[in-house]
């Protein structure tokens, strides 16, 4: 019985091998490897352009950057879809102390999982879908350095999402881990009840490891294209925000998640293979943690360092100046990139670690609020006697220095042991980062989205929906993580599937907010896949009107180009009315204002 | 134009990471002056080694790119961030805000 | 790169290996770690033949014979590793070790039997 598995085995996987090399062998027909290229049995009917082959051959080979940057784009809002609706299930478990609908251990595995999609599933692939699109057209390079590599680190991503998910699919006696994000030792390491030995967590730390590997891949990619592949005239001086913020956070990726990928692997021979890297006797409880968070708060300036640089690009453009004091802004993020490293152990004051240690770290901490702090003065005083347009991309980019501040505040006191150890593990902790991770980084995230959504489509979306998806989130989140905050200083404790009677009133308003972002959710959805479908064609290369400012940049001069050379595709049935654009509307709420 | 590239515009421009450095130095010497948690060699090489690590860091950092900025200015036509390959961009002005 | 510049580099926007490197990871991966022996296999040659393919595309070697008796070699010392020395992993080194034979054979095929074509 055990020997006709393995042989069913190794025939399914030689069969796989066999379809490959035949879907190989057949695709090489139209890439010869010779120059003259003079072989082309499909002919040119078979290519989108001479660059590319037509239909999902082209997506599956592409190495081309705003190719994978698309593919980026959809992978990472497929798990944001996937991870909302995981905390949805979550919000409405919380509604009652008493409600019924998740087991507990169901509600582990979400936890779980919706950290874990959200920071690696899509915070690092959305902005990476940014990074590949508009680095290589801000700074001039044709394309990124290394494209093969591209496309690889792009790939390791979906196998690594569903080894990641792998417990929620009817596989066996697999289930979801119940580790939380941050897979503490020993209970990750498979020690005690509970199903923390199953395959699952292998699985999941797998996935984990692909996706860091993926990143590595990634920031290699962007350091080389940064430092070598600008165009003549880009230079230090005018390297644009957006791809200074790319350049630190691929530095900070670069030497954070190769450290995660080595405890991982530790972690997984010791769950494996008998090794004792994280036993108590040897390594001990801590370790797990140091190594955990050395990667772990570099972590979270990778995800926020490039969103602010969003912030800083696209609010100058709707407040009709440049970015105040943009040096400022460049030399505070590399302030941030290298103090990110020196601060990992304040996420464990309460492991009664040495108080100078500790002292060290506080300090370091309170000394990396100094430049996120300056940003924001620098965008505050940007929309300063501007001439402010309150587009969508623009509300949410305002949205994102609102959010910032109240994240970044209540972060600051959790920088100071004591208040950190009243409050620690409590819904304070998750309140601050939710003002972060979903309020300010999803949001800049959201602002590029719209901002850039004609060049990526080449249509404009509905502008009407894009205010309504905008408030809705703005009012939602400040509802759900205010709750969160106040549920923190009543002393609720993080993780729970349930809670005591007390606290009943904030988680019911907390999933009111919850609720609220989740009809946002939808109406963007539908603005995004209707718009794509059938909105109406961007006429020009400056669909903001940025020129009229004079904050026309690099890569909308790129689209502009691309539109000219287009072959006129019957564009005129329908007139692009574009946020930015000064139709009836917009003139009625200039003058409002 | 200055010979050196660290003029009094540029020092102007470095504040603002002169401002975290200040913050670790005032800790450096804060626990040096005052230390409650008593003497342990290992532990207190640490806690200085934690400071001292990103404010030399930070220092070289900071003196890199600046040197990186500065030198590009001087030495080709600075125009709008992310706005040098505009057709017909203009270099701006010198120290225009 | 060198050996093949201009037209076809610039023009070429698509390659079929990087999905296959990316697939032949986490294969290789969750057969190695679970010791599944087909499993490993697979995904190493997967892996090894994907990178071939791209060290061939890209210009760096001229036939895909000898980076697959390169990858070869690599694969018997750590499959070796694994197999006879003190980390004990019999059957994983095994697994190894087997992919390592079929890249070989491969590779001395190729470079005995293939006849060598006109030079690009």
């Amino acid at each position: 019985m055990q020997i006709t598995g393995q042989l069913a085995l190794t025939v399914v996987m030689g069969l796989f091998l066999v379809v490959i090399a035949a879907w190989l062998a057949q695709i090489e027909d139209w890439r010869s490897y010779t120059p003259i290229g003079s072989g082309g049995a499909t002919g040119e009917s078979g290519y989108v352009s001479k660059e590319k082959p037509a239909g999902i051959s082209r997506w599956l080979t592409t190495v081309d950057h705003k190719d994978i940057g698309l593919l980026y784009g959809a992978y990472g809002v497929i798990a944001f879809v996937v991870g909302g609706l995981m905390i949805m299930l979550m919000r409405i478990e919380l509604l009652d102390p008493e409600m019924t609908l998740l087991s507990n251990s169901f509600y582990n595995s979400l936890l779980t999982s919706h950290g874990i999609t959200m920071l690696f599933l899509f915070g690092t692939p959305i902005i990476a879908a940014f990074a590949n699109y508009l680095v290589p057209l801000l700074i001039g390079a044709d394309d990124m350095a290394f494209p093969r590599i591209n496309a690889i680190a792009f790939w390791l991503l979906p196998p690594g999402a569903l080894l990641i998910w792998a417990g929620f699919f009817p596989l066996g006696d697999i289930v979801p881990a119940q580790t939380a994000w941050t897979l503490y030792t020993p209970l990750s390491a498979g020690v005690g009840g509970g199903s923390q030995a199953n395959a699952g967590v292998d699985l999941m730390i797998l996935g984990l490891h692909l996706t860091g590997v993926s990143a590595t891949m990634g920031s290699i990619n962007f350091i080389a294209t940064i430092l070598t592949e600008r165009g003549e005239k880009v230079t230090w001086a005018n390297l644009d925000i957006f791809s200074w913020t790319i350049l630190t956070q691929s530095g900070l990726i670069l030497f954070a998640f190769p450290l995660l990928g080595s405890a991982l692997i530790m972690l997984l021979l010791d769950r494996n293979l008998g090794t004792t890297f994280f036993a108590i006797e040897a390594g001990g409880t801590m370790l797990w943690q140091h190594l955990f968070w050395f990667f772990g708060h570099p972590e979270v300036y990778i995800l926020v360092l490039p969103p602010m640089g969003i912030v800083s690009y696209v609010l100058p453009r709707f407040s009709g100046r440049r970015l105040f004091g943009f040096k400022f802004v460049v030399y505070s993020t590399l302030a941030i990139g290298v103090l990110s490293y020196g601060v990992w152990a304040h996420h464990m004051f309460a492991t009664g670690m040495d108080p100078r240690l500790r002292a060290s770290f506080m300090a370091v901490s309170l000394a990396i609020a100094i430049p996120s702090a300056v940003k924001t003065f620098n965008w505050i005083t940007t929309m300063w006697n501007g001439r402010v347009r309150l587009t969508t991309p623009m509300l949410f980019c305002v949205g994102f220095i609102s959010n910032f501040i109240l994240g970044g505040v209540t972060g600051v006191f959790l920088a100071s042991i004591p208040v950190d150890l009243v409050l620690h593990d409590t819904y304070y902790v998750v309140g601050h980062f939710h003002y972060i991770v979903m309020g300010a980084i999803a949001f800049a995230g959201f602002a590029g989205l719209y901002y850039w959504f004609p060049m990526f489509t080449g249509r404009m979306y509905q502008r009407r929906l894009g205010k309504i998806h905008f408030w809705t989130w703005m009012i939602g989140s400040n509802i759900t993580f205010f709750a969160m905050i106040v549920l923190g200083y009543g002393g609720m404790p993080r993780r729970y599937a349930t809670y005591l009677p007390q606290f009943a009133t904030f988680h019911q308003v907390a999933t009111l907010g919850a609720v609220l972002m989740f009809i946002g959710g939808l109406v963007w959805t539908y603005n995004f896949v209707v718009s794509w479908l059938e909105g109406p064609k961007v006429q020009d290369g400056d669909p903001w009107n940025l020129r009229e400012d004079g904050m026309y940049t690099n890569e909308w001069q790129w689209f502009e180009n691309k539109q000219e050379t287009a072959l006129a595709d019957g564009g005129d049935e329908e007139e692009a009315v574009t946020d930015g654009g000064t139709t009836e509307a917009e003139a009625e709420a200039e003058a409002e204002d | 134009m200055a010979k050196t590239v660290f003029d009094k515009e540029m020092f102007l421009d470095l504040v603002v990471n002169f401002i975290p450095l200040f913050i670790l130095l005032f800790f450096i010497v804060g626990y040096t002056v005052y230390n409650p948690f008593g003497i342990d060699t290992t532990f207190r090489s640490l806690q200085y080694a934690l400071i001292v690590t990103p404010f030399i860091m930070l220092t070289i950092l900071t003196y890199l790119s600046a040197k990186a900025i500065g030198t590009s200015e001087r030495d080709a036509p600075v125009y709008l961030p992310g706005g040098a390959t505009v057709d017909g961009a203009e270099p701006v002005e010198e120290h225009e805000e | 790169m060198d050996e093949q510049p201009g037209l076809s580099d610039q023009y070429r926007r698509a390659s079929p290996w990087p999905l296959f490197v990316a697939l032949g990871i986490p294969i290789a991966e969750v057969g190695i770690l679970f010791d599944v022996f087909a499993v490993a296999v697979a995904g190493l040659l997967l892996f090894c033949g994907s990178v071939t393919g791209m060290l061939r595309e890209s210009g760096y070697a001229e036939t895909p014979w000898r980076p697959l008796g390169a990858f070869a070699i690599l694969l018997f010392v750590v499959g070796g590793t694994l197999a006879f020395t003190d980390v004990n992993l019999v059957t994983r080194g095994y697994a190894i070790i087997t992919a390592g034979g079929l890249l070989a054979a491969a590779g001395i095929g190729g470079e005995l039997f293939v006849p060598k074509r006109e030079a690009v």
